[in-house]
């Protein structure tokens, strides 16, 4: 097998008071998705934020495409090639579409309006409302904006948290069907979900986490047929 | 007639504020903290335009590139040395840090002026200009076209150009910028030199009409804190209109009653607004901010 692109060993995020992760092993390859699931608080978005460099007190290794990440800062993790998709989408809000998309980008004026329009074939949605300012679009539409945003600076490993929640059912497919298309084009898919069902019908591998530590992992397809194990890590 | 004479110096004068209040605004927005030292920043400007017309003795709109490349860099030093170590504390760390900074300027200029009041040379030349019975200061017309051109070179770039994405972005959300690979600390340090550079034309365009102390600082960050809360906190198209507003008061009011009466008058106007108001004047037009 392929040397994976992300490779996480023992990592530890903790905040004042509590450990959100601890001891998690992970690795996510080129060209996959991997679904992180796990309840509320389970540490998802914890270790997300860890992986980009957005929490102060983090240890254990991050090896990203075969860099040692350990100290970098945000900005540096993003110009080796790591997107992010916050939670709760978090796009600028008294900036348009456009601007949201225009400001990610880190190439010349050509190749962003190139890239723009490339964003615009994906999610047609947000053609229409280029220029309404991002706090006037719907939940869907900002959740499309900040996938979108992330794309802008074009990701080799994409971390996206909890695209779908709060959404249609048909537009949380049509994020998650955009997610499946990045893997296909070589790139990498670390999707944090509540919505397990959602998130093992697109990944190819599936990581369960509890309490911050890792409860299972697997293939997707073989974690979405243990119903009971979905079911005691969903419950509590 | 009188009125308009008036009016005509208050817009001026507003102009001038307008600056003020612009950077006050952006540093606002970028940081989540008052800048108490931009007023100083202004007293610096006027008298850096003294100082270099000392050497120089030419026009001051020829002093003006200068007072603005002399004054970002002075911006530069003020985010490294009051934003910079505060950054991961409550902004009213920073708000703290650049009062005492503002001290500081006041007693630098103290000490290399003096506490005389001096004037800077006129953009032009001095004198006035007769329209239709208008007595009008050259200096107030080159007053409103100077600002004029700075806040519509302001709003260019932070509308259409990229660097002005990044410095909305980062006022925006600062976190998310970082993830996507904008380089926040650089965007606050510019957003300090920017507002640095408006502080310092300022002080160049009202040292030559109105004299300039060191401690006149002090005036101007009151006058701007006030044009930002008639103008919505963080708001820049309200925070200019604020500043008119103000030095509407100062002349027009001024002369109907006196200066004292229309002091009065404008901390009762800002009252009524907080009270009614507290979203500002304009608070609602520009729609809603991070
Ligand atoms: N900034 C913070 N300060 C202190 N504790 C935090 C902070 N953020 C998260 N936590 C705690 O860390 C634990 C993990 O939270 P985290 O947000 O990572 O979980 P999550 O899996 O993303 O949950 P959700 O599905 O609700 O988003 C929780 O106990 C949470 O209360
Ligand atoms: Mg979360």
């Amino acid at each position: 097998m392929a040397e994976a692109l992300l490779t996480v060993a023992g990592l530890t995020v903790a905040y004042a008071d509590v450990r959100a992760v601890e001891g998690v092993d992970l690795n996510v390859s080129a060209g996959e998705v991997v679904a992180l699931i796990g309840a509320n608080g389970a540490g998802k978005s914890s270790l997300l934020k860890g992986l980009m460099g957005l929490e102060a007190r983090v240890q254990g290794n991050i090896t990203f495409a075969g860099s040692d990440l350990a100290g970098l800062s945000p900005l540096r993790r993003a110009r080796l090639g790591i997107g992010y998709v916050p939670e709760g989408r978090r796009v600028f809000p008294g900036m348009t579409a456009e601007e949201n998309l225009l400001v990610a980008s880190r190439e010349d004026s050509a190749a962003r309006t190139v890239r723009t329009a490339e964003m615009y074939a994906l999610f047609p949605q947000l053609a229409v409302r280029r220029h309404a300012p991002a706090w006037q679009l719907s939940g869907g539409e900002q959740q499309m904006l900040a996938v979108a945003r992330a794309l802008m600076t074009r990701p080799r490993l994409l971390l996206v948290d909890e695209p779908t929640l709060g959404l249609a059912p048909a537009t949380a497919q049509s994020v998650i069907r955009v997610l499946r298309g990045i893997a296909a084009s070589g790139a990498a898919v670390l999707l944090a979900e509540q919505n397990a069902r959602a998130a093992l019908a697109t990944a190819d591998r599936a990581v369960l986490m509890r309490l911050g530590r890792i409860e299972a992992s697997g293939t997707a397809k073989a974690i979405a047929g243990d119903e009971r194990l979905l079911r005691s890590l969903m419950g509590g | 007639m009188e009125f308009l004479q008036l009016a005509i110096n208050g817009i001026a004068l507003g102009a001038a504020y307008a600056l003020v209040a612009l950077g006050f605004v952006l540093i606002l927005n970028a940081t989540g903290a008052v800048n108490f030292a931009q007023g100083d920043l202004v007293a610096a400007g006027g008298f850096l335009a003294v100082a270099l017309a000392g050497f120089l003795p030419v026009p001051g709109l020829l002093l003006l590139p200068l007072v603005v490349i002399l004054m970002a860099g002075l911006g530069l030093a003020v985010s490294a040395a009051a934003y910079w170590p505060l950054r991961d504390r409550p902004p009213v760390a920073v708000f703290i840090s650049t009062i005492a900074l503002g001290i500081v300027i006041q007693n630098g200029l103290n000490g290399l002026f003096g506490a005389e009041p001096r004037a800077a040379p006129p953009l032009f030349s001095g004198g006035h200009l007769e329209f239709f019975g208008l007595v009008i200061a050259r200096q107030s017309l080159a007053i409103m076209g100077v600002a004029a051109l700075l806040i519509g070179g302001v709003q260019l770039l932070l509308k259409h150009t990229q660097l002005g994405r990044r410095l909305r972005a980062t006022a925006q959300d600062r976190e998310v910028a970082a993830a996507l690979g904008v380089p926040v600390g650089a965007m606050v340090a510019l957003t300090f030199a920017l507002a640095a550079a408006l502080a310092g034309v300022a002080g160049l365009l009202l040292a030559n009409q109105f004299f300039i102390t060191p401690t006149h600082g002090t005036d101007f960050i009151v006058k701007a804190y006030i044009a930002v809360v008639i103008g919505g906190w963080g708001r820049v198209g309200g925070a200019l209109a604020g500043a008119m507003l103000v030095a509407l008061f100062e002349t027009v009011v001024a002369a109907w009653t006196d200066y004292a009466v229309a002091t009065g008058l404008l901390y009762a106007a800002l009252l009524t607004i907080l009270v009614f108001r507290p979203q500002g004047l304009f608070g609602e037009a520009e729609g809603r901010r991070a």
